[in-house]
């Protein structure tokens, strides 16, 4: 591969790369706001300037200047080399570019700082960017320095509402236009655009449009500054009381890459973000995604039912054995979930592998909306991983189980999940006479149920889930489980352990010790996506 | 040496059994009238009643001393607290209050910087978004809930320090009183904006000198360069 020189160090490069594109892959930052490797470049932000050594044989690019001089008062004519901006400038091998090391580059960049910072209204109190900000960030790194301007800055429309999502602040806003470029180029919908120059430039919607597509909450990730805000987070949560986990979404069978951004103070999830994996997601998350953290906290069963009352956990284990000792192979099944993860539903199987149960069912949250960009219609993160746990044995459909238990066939059942994937076929479930539901949210089958045990969400335990392409993630867990909550497989592990079946699961490490390797997320999936 | 050696006149050698050096000590006097205490109580009682006596008067004719000016002086000085109280220096950090603007809203825009500043984590804030209510006179954001604990605080004062806004202040020059339950040491947000700075104002000393006021420090379009 041929290489370049970035500053003292020798990096590699494909051809075709720009300067900022190979140093990213080499985990090198060189200053920027405009440019993203997901998007187009649009050099606009100045910020990734660059010094490059002069070409082979030739002598160096100069530019002749006047440097004031402090000491006479006067001008000087002096000489600098033209830099260029990085995120534009293809590399060609041996080239010398100097980013870090550059007095002149230096020198450049803090006055593009400074000319960003110039209108800007530093409600950094306020914003919900603080902590995050590259405003803030490279401030600090490049001079720090007080303010010059003493006029009035520009004021410019605050709190302006782009649909039923995010709330744009043009004074904050630098134009960077990675906005306008992710609508354009990613989701296909040219919503945003820019109008005006310098400094009166901002972004508008179109005439009579909102922003309103399936990808809004991307484009306040993509703004580097704070001028686009979610309504969702708005005012929730200042960015450094939140810690992140690597997890895995769970809204579609997609299984978009995240970080899980939680409050440990009050064990309360403030969001999603995305998180870079170029095999599944790349860059990009869905609203419906982004979203789907507010079902750890809501619609959720926190405590064990029997016979219609709140009992302990290990009450309602002692009634789920109870009724699971009635299992007759001919009139019970058990029902996997395409919600729960792969450790969950192997424990599952195997409780039912000991207790002779050979009618095993899928069901799911119903099917949904989706797009060729990254939402699928099957809005279950596991589907894929719990058929290839049950190998063989080809678990039945949601719409075969309601068939079966609206003949009255079925009478001791037991179910992870509470999902019905027909909504309209679910009341055949009250048709069952005993039903031991294992759920994390309410739903039908909790309804329906003689016995309910509370299960931890995904984000509640560590748990691996296998996408739509076959490649099993792990999420790991981010807060305490809820409620009296209890990891599924553990439920499993416990009701095992009352009906005389050990299946030796002590830790969430135990179960993914049994998994088979392509069951469990593997090291080569998690590289992968640790590069981005 | 030798003249060391030999012992006082007074010590006496080998007295008892056991030939125990000692001094001979002449034994107290003690009448009656020491032993049965009368004359010593009534002489005690003398004391209470006259500076019971003293105080009372001067209390009622109102001739009690500085406490500041009888600190300098030597000896033991008495200021009866809760009726006198020392004065509190210049910077003493006393309870916090919260300021307000011209329109009595508060000024905190719930930044969490004092809550993030504090190191004993007293200080709750609930955000909350002033959205399209008329109230909002161009700010954005407000504190739903602001309390502080007490009880829990230091009183380092880095609170004060981190806020942008000069929102919170510690120069009320008044101590917590001492409450009878502890639920009466959680401030809520209506009880700090009630309580007034040493000067008896609620809004600030800082006014925020907005770009149309006449005191704002920097050139704007009006006044040109």
């Amino acid at each position: 591969m041929p290489t370049f020189k970035l500053d003292d160090r020798d990096i590699e490069f494909q051809p075709g790369d720009t300067i900022i594109q190979a140093a990213h892959r080499a985990g090198v930052d060189i200053p920027h706001y405009c440019w993203h490797p997901g998007l187009s470049v649009a050099a606009n932000c100045r910020m990734c300037l660059v010094e490059l050594g002069p070409p082979p044989g030739r002598g160096p690019l100069l530019l002749d200047v006047l440097r004031y001089d402090a000491k006479t008062g006067e001008y000087v004519k002096t000489k600098k080399p033209k830099l260029v901006p990085a995120c534009q400038q293809p590399l060609t091998e041996g080239m010398e570019v100097k980013s870090q090391t550059s007095e002149h580059v230096a020198e450049a960049r803090a006055a593009v700082q400074e000319l960003l910072l110039l209108n800007h209204p530093v409600d950094c109190p306020i914003c919900d960017q603080a902590g995050e900000c590259r405003l803030q960030d490279y401030w600090l790194s490049h001079g720090a320095n007080k303010k010059r301007m003493r006029d009035e800055i520009v004021h410019k429309p605050k709190a302006v509402s782009f649909g039923p999502t995010i709330v744009y602040d043009a004074e904050r806003c630098i134009v960077c236009t990675r906005c306008v470029r992710f609508c354009d180029e990613v989701v296909g919908d040219h919503v945003l655009d820019k109008r005006e120059r310098g400094n009166l430039s901002e972004i508008v919607l179109a005439p009579g449009r909102q922003l309103d597509h399936a990808y809004t909450l991307m484009t306040e990730y993509v703004c580097p500054v704070g001028a686009l805000t979610a309504k969702d987070f708005r005012f929730k949560a200042r960015v450094w009381f939140l810690r992140s986990v690597r997890s895995v979404c769970v809204g579609c069978a997609t299984g978009c890459n995240s970080y899980t951004d939680f409050d440990p103070r009050n064990q309360t999830v403030y969001r999603y973000r995305p998180r870079d994996n170029e095999r599944v997601n790349k860059f990009w998350m869905c609203d419906e995604g982004m979203l789907d953290y507010r079902r750890i906290h809501t619609g959720r069963v926190l405590a064990a039912q029997a016979g219609g009352k709140q009992v302990a956990v290990d009450a309602g284990l002692d009634a789920a054995a109870d009724a699971c000792r009635k299992i007759d192979p001919n009139t019970s099944a058990v029902v996997l979930s395409a919600q729960h993860s792969n450790e969950d539903n192997f424990a599952l199987l195997q409780l039912a592998q000991r207790l002779g149960v050979t009618r095993l069912f899928l069901s799911g949250r119903p099917e949904g909306e989706g797009d060729d960009i990254l939402r699928s219609e099957d809005k279950n993160p596991n589907r894929t991983g719990v058929i290839g746990l049950c190998g063989l044995q080809t678990p039945g459909s949601f719409k075969d189980f309601a068939a079966l238990a609206e003949q009255g066939n079925l009478r001791t059942v037991l179910a992870l999940g509470s999902d019905a994937e027909l909504p309209d076929r679910a009341s055949a479930l009250s048709k069952i006479e005993s039903l031991v539901t294992i759920a994390t949210h309410q739903g039908p089958f909790v309804k329906a149920a003689r016995v309910v045990l509370p299960a931890s969400s995904w984000a509640e335990c560590d748990g691996t889930f296998v996408n739509r392409d076959g490649i099993a993630q792990l999420s790991e867990r981010a807060v305490r489980p809820q409620g009296q909550s209890q990891p599924a497989w553990k439920l499993v592990a416990g009701l095992a352990s009352r009906l005389g079946h050990d299946l030796g699961y002590k830790r969430v490490a135990d179960v993914q010790a049994a998994l088979a390797p392509q069951e469990r997320s593997g090291a080569a999936v998690q590289e992968a996506g640790a590069t981005a | 040496m030798t003249s060391q050696l030999t012992a006082p006149a007074e010590i006496v050698e080998g007295l008892g059994p056991n030939r125990v050096r000692g001094k001979v000590v002449k034994r107290p006097q003690r009448d009656v009238a020491v032993q049965s205490y009368i004359p010593e109580v009534i002489r005690g009682i003398g004391i209470t009643l006259s500076h019971f006596f003293k105080n009372t008067k001067e209390m009622a004719l109102d001739q009690r001393n500085d406490p500041v000016l009888e600190s300098i002086d030597d000896g033991i000085n008495t200021i009866s607290y809760p009726e006198q109280r020392r004065p509190y220096a210049e910077r003493f950090r006393g309870v916090h209050r919260l300021t307000t603007r011209e329109d009595g809203s508060p000024r905190c825009v719930a930044c969490l910087c004092c809550s993030t500043a504090c190191p004993a984590q007293c200080i709750y804030i609930e955000p909350a978004d002033y959205g399209d209510d008329p109230k909002r006179g161009g700010y954005e954001k407000y504190p739903k809930r602001f309390v502080i604990d007490e009880l829990r605080c230091i009183f380092c004062g880095f609170c004060v320090e981190a806020c942008p806004c000069d929102a919170i202040r510690m120069d009320t020059g008044m101590h917590p009183a001492p409450y009878d339950s502890r639920d009466q040491f959680i401030y809520e947000k209506d009880l700090l904006l009630s309580i007034p700075g040493r000067d008896g104002k609620h809004e600030s000393a800082n006014p925020r000198h907005e770009p149309g006021d006449p005191t704002f420090p920097g050139i704007d379009r009006e006044r040109g360069h």
